[in-house]
């Protein structure tokens, strides 16, 4: 089960991997914002909601939730 | 990997040379290291857009558009361009194996290519001790030809006692919250709500950037490892 940024969706397809979650999120923050707790878990559910759909290799899931800025405070 | 013949000067810099000195150049930004990629007429009409998204933001306030621009910009400069050649990690077909139980009741794994560690546990590239991310990055063509080094992450670990260090992407979010890409805090939530049964004892981590040679002949170690946790399913989250 992997979860990847939109950006690298061509690799996922191309190496016809299992089972790929795509996030859209900018690289380097494939389950969203720091601090973004909601959308965090809201990643893996989904990532593990696939887990149990999918039913053959190269399955992509897009979730359509788009990528929500954080709120981060040093 | 600094491209010392883009160091700032008094010598004006041509468009291209401007573009191409964010990927490990004077002005380094792995946000958008992918502007060498494009041409000057793409990353010239993103700039122009970025900076009228800002001067609109003046007054709503709302950067979630420059943040979306930005990040379709990212997914044009990462495609593949129509005639590359077709890479060698192209396969027609994929492993798959059925879950032998929902996820509900599965012991959950992790891997992530982040580059994260525990603090107390760093792997020294390259025999350096408390190498930093800048350093990471200034050595970046050695990385991608060395061999990688799996880092071990107890399960358990609390959040605030680990490190990252990459020199393929821009670390901020994930130095702030290492769940934006090392979920730990997030799947022992998921552990606790009951979305899924366990965790395994150990996490693993490892900088992506890496020889990909050298981690496919390392790999089968690594499985064997990994193996050891007895996951039903494993998290893979590449970076």
């Amino acid at each position: 089960m992997v979860v990847m940024v939109k950006a690298f969706e061509h690799v996922a397809k191309r190496m016809t991997l299992p089972r790929t979650l795509i996030t859209r999120n900018p690289m380097g923050r494939p389950l969203g914002a720091a601090g973004d707790t909601d959308r965090q878990i809201e990643v893996l559910d989904a990532a593990f909601d696939l887990m149990d759909r999918a039913d053959e290799p190269g399955t992509i899931v897009e979730l359509e939730t788009p990528f929500r800025p954080g709120t981060y405070r040093s | 990997m600094t491209h010392a013949d883009d160091a700032r000067s008094d010598d004006p810099l041509s468009f291209e040379e401007f573009r191409r000195s964010f990927y490990y150049g004077s002005r380094n930004d792995l946000n958008f290291k992918f502007f060498s990629n494009v041409d000057d007429d793409a990353a010239a009409d993103l700039l122009q857009n970025l900076l009228a998204l800002v001067g609109d933001a003046y007054d709503t306030g709302d950067i979630r558009p420059l943040i979306n621009a930005a990040y379709l910009a990212q997914i044009a400069g990462y495609s593949p361009a129509p005639s590359a050649s077709r890479s060698p990690h192209t396969y027609d077909t994929g492993p798959f194996t059925p879950t032998a139980m929902p996820v509900a009741g599965s012991t959950v794994g992790l891997i992530t290519s982040s580059g994260h560690f525990v603090g107390g546990d760093d792997p020294e590239p390259f025999g350096v001790k408390g190498m930093t991310q800048d350093e990471a990055m200034d050595r970046i063509d050695e990385f991608l030809r060395e061999t990688p080094e799996l880092s071990l992450i107890p399960s358990d670990t609390s959040s605030d006692q680990l490190l990252v260090r990459h020199g393929g992407y821009d670390i901020t979010s994930v130095v702030r919250d290492p769940n934006v890409a090392f979920p730990i805090d997030r799947l022992a939530e998921e552990k606790a709500s009951g979305r899924i049964g366990a965790v395994t004892s150990t996490f693993f981590s490892f900088p992506g950037a890496t020889a990909q040679g050298r981690l496919r002949r390392e790999l089968p170690g690594w499985l064997d490892r990994i193996g050891e946790e007895e996951a039903d399913v494993i998290l893979l989250v590449p970076v």
